[in-house]
């Protein structure tokens, strides 16, 4: 080592990347899932594959103009990541122990059911599932199944993972 | 694997010519010899299989025999005399006629002395094989230029040069009635999952065939069980540095002898996007390429269905994009001429692959300048299909892993056919399922789509980005790796 002053722990090598803990973990993993696949709608809108844009969640609070433009969709995906972080505490309390891919597609569909059903009062300009277009209506419901899936097989398998690294710990 | 019969040698050196004969037909088949010695007055026979030995060295160990006459007076001691005089360091003492048959077999030499319930094997092997080149499907710029080739000892040796470890464990085993192919598992013993090992072991074990001619894919499909699935589910390399460092990562490495690629286990789909050149270049420029590598694959599967869905519908593109779709009006429907382009250029391919150099220069000039040209002037082809058929194919070449690049065809080609009945439905369905069936897969205990789905923040960034060497200093998590941290502490 050429300079002494150089401690160890400076060093790129020597840093210890310490494990998340696991609420981190999950919080991540759901704004990630909500900002990326909202991004993904977003770019499915600027195609026309549907007629729901990701503003669409701006829409209840009377704000200018600015939510309808390409600023509006920013916050409104960075919005609906934070959104999303709840619906991934939700999947947290209530489904972790399910292992595989499909409790996640259900939890997309029911999340699907729950906007675009129960909560579709609140959003002004969103039509009934019946006047959606097809095309609007199947692009929805695929982005909420493979958000689904996404959140909640990331975080059952963390939880799978950090089980058993427990179990190998203890074996040690 | 079923008991193995046992003939113990007999002291009388014909009983054990008779078995030879018998047993392997020597003097029936022509590779197989006895070369008969005098040695103080006795009998010694030599057995050896053509070709599969270095004449050069059994040429030495007779003369070193033959001397034993001159040189040596007590007849009693010949067995002594004998292993003594074998200079070379690899001499077996062998007790069962069925051992030597095998030792035979792989080109060792026998040695059987009259009056003797023991036998000599002497390692003479040379087998016929090229030495180390660079492999043709994973070239470099820079970086070390040897290639694994077709005989395992070589492989196991390039691989020992780059990990000197003490921990490292090349485990040889046996698969095949017939073939006796060696099969060999590497692993670094404190860092690879032992359950993995184990689970890959009792794999092999349980593969019941008579040959693997075809060596490693044969065994990846007893141990990963794919069935129709075309996406590759383990990762091959040719490259003793790649394989490497899997080892250091905690992958399990499979050897199979007659083949000059390894698999590595266990794989994910972004195993197969990851080239050794990112890791000779910097951290930028590698994340670069890796990004362009990244946009290729995706234009290999999406760009072309894409395109065709909006050629259905041009009312979904946004004004400023109006003018993507063909302008003209065309006397084939579009879905057909993506169809014949798309399987034109899989004949291409094909006919790339077995057509000697100079010939496919020509199959070249044809198929681009005559075939595309012309197809368009006759009216067949409307030169966006072409254009996009090209860029999608340009896309399938830039994909690292072959494998990966054909799975890739054909779902390209399965997305166009749901397009082709369903519009925008289809095209959003097909790619959901497509997903959903790539997440759902797991190779060997590892999710296929691991660290995107399930998400792992911090392995994908090193998907996303390639990290420095010295930054990344912790093993990739989906290993299993009992040691965690790559440098010690």
């Amino acid at each position: 080592m050429q300079t002494k002053t150089k401690q160890d722990g400076q060093l790129e090598q020597n840093k210890r990347e310490k494990p998340m803990p696991v609420l981190a973990k999950v919080a991540l993993i759901g704004f990630i899932g909500g900002v990326f696949w909202s991004f993904l709608a977003y770019c499915a809108y600027f195609f026309h594959f549907t007629e729901v844009a990701p503003n669409f969640i701006l829409q209840p609070w009377a704000i200018g103009d600015w939510k309808d433009g390409a600023l509006g969709q920013t916050i409104a995906i960075l919005f609906i990541g934070l959104a999303s972080v709840i619906a991934s505490f939700l999947y947290y309390a209530f489904l972790k122990n399910r292992q595989g891919i499909w409790p996640g597609v259900a939890f997309g569909i029911g999340l699907w059911v729950l906007v675009f059903y129960v909560l579709n009062p609140i959003f002004p300009q969103l039509k009934a599932v019946p006047q959606l277009e097809r095309n609007t209506v199947v692009t929805m419901v695929c982005f909420y199944i493979l958000y689904g899936m996404f959140i909640g097989y990331s975080i059952s398998f963390e939880v799978a993972e950090m089980r058993r690294q427990k179990q190998v710990d203890v074996v040690k | 694997m079923k008991t193995k019969s046992y003939t113990p040698i007999s002291p009388k050196l014909n009983e054990n010519e008779q078995f030879f004969k018998d047993a392997i037909g020597v003097g029936t088949s022509f590779d197989l010899g006895v070369r008969k010695l005098h040695i103080l007055k006795t009998d010694v026979h030599l057995y050896y299989c053509n070709g599969l030995c270095d004449t050069q060295y059994i040429i030495e160990l007779l003369e070193m025999l033959v001397q034993v006459n001159d040189r040596e007076r007590q007849p009693a001691k010949l067995l002594e005399i004998i292993e003594n005089r074998l200079v070379h360091q690899q001499v077996n003492p062998v007790k069962s006629l069925d051992e030597a048959v095998d030792f035979l077999l792989t080109g060792l030499i026998l040695l059987f002395i009259d009056g003797e319930t023991k036998a000599f094997a002497v390692d003479v092997r040379s087998y016929p094989g090229r030495s180390p080149e660079e492999p043709d499907t994973e070239k470099v710029v820079r970086g070390a230029r040897d290639g694994y080739v077709e005989n395992i000892v070589v492989n196991t040796a390039l691989t020992r040069r780059r990990i000197r470890d003490e921990r490292l464990r090349f485990e040889m085993m046996q698969v095949g009635e017939r073939s006796k192919t060696d099969i060999c598992i590497a692993y670094i013993q404190d860092v690879a999952d032992p359950g993995l090992v184990e689970l890959i072991k009792k794999e092999l074990n349980e593969i019941k065939i008579d040959g693997l001619t075809m060596a490693d894919k044969t065994i990846e499909e007893f141990l990963v069980k794919q069935g129709y699935n075309p996406y590759p589910l383990v990762r091959y390399t040719e490259r003793p540095d790649v394989a490497a460092t899997h080892l250091l990562e905690g992958h399990v490495i499979i050897m199979v002898d007659t083949s000059p690629s390894v698999i590595i286990t266990p794989t994910t789909y972004f195993h197969h996007v990851q080239h050794a050149e990112e890791y000779r270049q910097s951290p930028a420029v590698g994340t670069f390429v890796r990004w362009v590598r990244f946009l290729g694959i995706f234009a290999s599967l999406f760009l072309l269905p894409l395109w065709f869905v909006f050629v259905l519908d041009p009312s979904l593109l946004p004004e400023k994009l109006s003018y993507i779709g063909p302008n003209e009006k065309t006397n084939i429907p579009i879905f057909v001429q993506l169809l014949i382009a798309d399987i034109g250029i899989e004949f291409l391919r094909m006919a790339a692959i077995h057509t000697p150099t100079p010939l496919s220069t020509a199959m070249g000039l044809i198929a681009a300048a005559l075939i595309g040209q012309i197809a368009i002037d006759v009216g067949l082809f409307v030169p966006e299909v072409i254009l996009y058929v090209s860029v999608a194919a340009i896309g399938s070449f830039a994909t690292p892993s072959y494998e990966l690049s054909i799975a890739n065809k054909i779902f390209r080609l399965l997305f166009l056919v749901v397009i082709a009945l369903f519009g925008v439905p289809g095209f959003m369905i097909g790619v959901t399922v497509f997903l959903l069936f790539l997440a759902n897969i797991r190779s060997l205990n590892t999710p296929y789509l691991w660290p995107f789905i399930p998400f792992d923040p911090g392995a994908f960034m090193q998907i996303i980005v390639r990290r420095s060497v010295a930054g990344s200093s912790i093993r990739p998590s989906i290993v299993h790796p009992q040691n965690k941290q790559k440098q010690p502490t």
